[in-house]
């Protein structure tokens, strides 16, 4: 620890030797060599000093600046930060799957095109046999649901027709009771606007001009 | 030229799946031991026998303008557009077919869809929006397209409602002769 010291005493003395070097000659006798060697060029005196220091440096101190530069900056990956991705399309050329061969596989074996030829006939037969199912059972939907509607139809055509009967039959019993019953009824008739004065005949008033 | 990657395949077969029943007659092998295969070129699929794909190697992609049967086109989106030039094939193992009568034939080749009225004969439990083959009725294949009802749906039209959307037709050998090949 000590030596590392010096040096920094050492720099810093030859940075203020300038101003205080009286200073730093009269703190001790056995910084006098080195009070000496502040005097003179740095590169003197670091060469004299040097040789000892970076032994026990090394074996005192290792995060030496010299060290540092050694060791490697870590490089963080993004999905190490753990950043969000940016909302935005990537078209699907762009990202390609590691550890996979590059460019196209060609299907140009008989084997393989069969299986996809199965495959696609499979599901193209699916799809028209439940498109086929689909539209039966919309057929009979809708059989069924024509037949409800004509026995409806069906149903107030017959309630149309009970009706107009009945009222016909009314007409009719009207009818047949104005025919027997007409006399009675004018007599009835007669017999109420008479009043009294039944004996009366009912006749007409007769204007006649008075003669000159 | 290159073959199809399996999601391609996929695509294809799907498609071709719409209008055939029997997808596995496509890529049997034949007498001569050869057998059919598909190529995608200029983002046009081909279906082309195996030794000729083989000889069509030695040509470049550019210079190569076209081989075998051509049956669509791949679209920037991955989907798959079935072209006329697919209806031997298609109609050699249609699923569903319309025959249309000879005052129908005309219309559905000048590109417009079939009509109730126009319908000679139908096969039987077709579904709505499925693929099917139109012919004539001296079974001549004029084209191909999409159901719009299914079949006791279309029996109960009236005989100006659409029976079937029209996808391809002859007609387009003509009407579309710059752009089916190349381009």
């Amino acid at each position: 620890m000590a030596p590392t010291r010096t040096i920094k005493n050492k720099q810093a003395g030859s940075k203020s030797g300038g101003k205080s070097g009286g200073k730093s000659g009269g703190a001790g006798g056995g910084r006098s060599k080195t009070g000496a060697g502040v005097s003179k060029p740095r590169s003197g005196a670091g060469s004299k000093s040097k040789a000892p220091i970076s032994a026990s440096q090394i074996k005192g101190r290792p995060n030496l600046p010299g060290l540092d530069k050694k060791k490697k900056k870590k490089v963080y990956t993004e999905k190490e930060l753990g950043i969000p991705q940016l909302n935005m399309i990537t078209p699907v050329g762009v990202t390609k799957p590691k550890g996979k061969k590059k460019g196209k596989v060609f299907v140009d074996d008989r084997e393989s095109m069969s299986t996809i030829l199965a495959i696609v006939q499979a599901e193209k037969e699916g799809a028209i046999e439940s498109k086929l199912i689909k539209a039966r059972q919309m057929e009979e939907i809708r059989e069924a649901r024509r037949v409800e509607a004509e026995k409806k139809e069906a149903e107030r055509k017959a309630k149309l027709e009970e009706t107009k009967d009945s009222l016909r039959k009314k007409r009719k019993k009207a009818d047949g009771k104005k025919k027997n019953g007409d006399d009675d009824d004018v007599n009835v008739k007669e017999l109420a606007s008479a009043g009294t004065k039944a004996s009366k005949p009912k006749s007409k008033k007769r204007v006649s001009f008075a003669a000159e | 030229m290159r073959p199809l990657t399996d999601a391609e395949m996929k695509t294809v077969l799907d498609k071709l799946a719409n209008y055939m029943s029997d997808l596995k007659s496509l890529i049997a092998p034949l007498e001569d031991g050869d057998r059919y295969v598909f190529r995608l070129n200029h983002s046009r699929v081909y279906y082309v026998k195996l030794s000729i794909a083989n000889l069509a190697t030695s040509i470049s992609r550019d210079a190569l303008l076209s081989l075998g049967t051509c049956l669509g086109k791949m679209t920037k989106t991955g989907k798959f557009r079935l072209h006329i030039t697919a209806l031997p094939i298609l109609a050699a193992g249609a699923r569903h077919k319309i025959w249309v009568k000879e005052n129908g034939a005309q219309p559905f080749l000048y590109g417009s869809n079939v009509v109730k009225a126009h319908v000679g004969r139908w096969s039987e439990d077709c579904p709505e929006h499925q693929g099917c083959v139109v012919y004539s009725m001296a079974d001549v294949p004029l084209g191909f397209g999409v159901t719009a009802r299914s079949t006791t749906e279309a029996r109960r039209l009236d005989p100006t409602g659409i029976v079937c959307f029209r996808q391809a037709d002859c007609g387009e050998y003509l009407r579309d002769e710059d752009t089916l090949f190349a381009g």
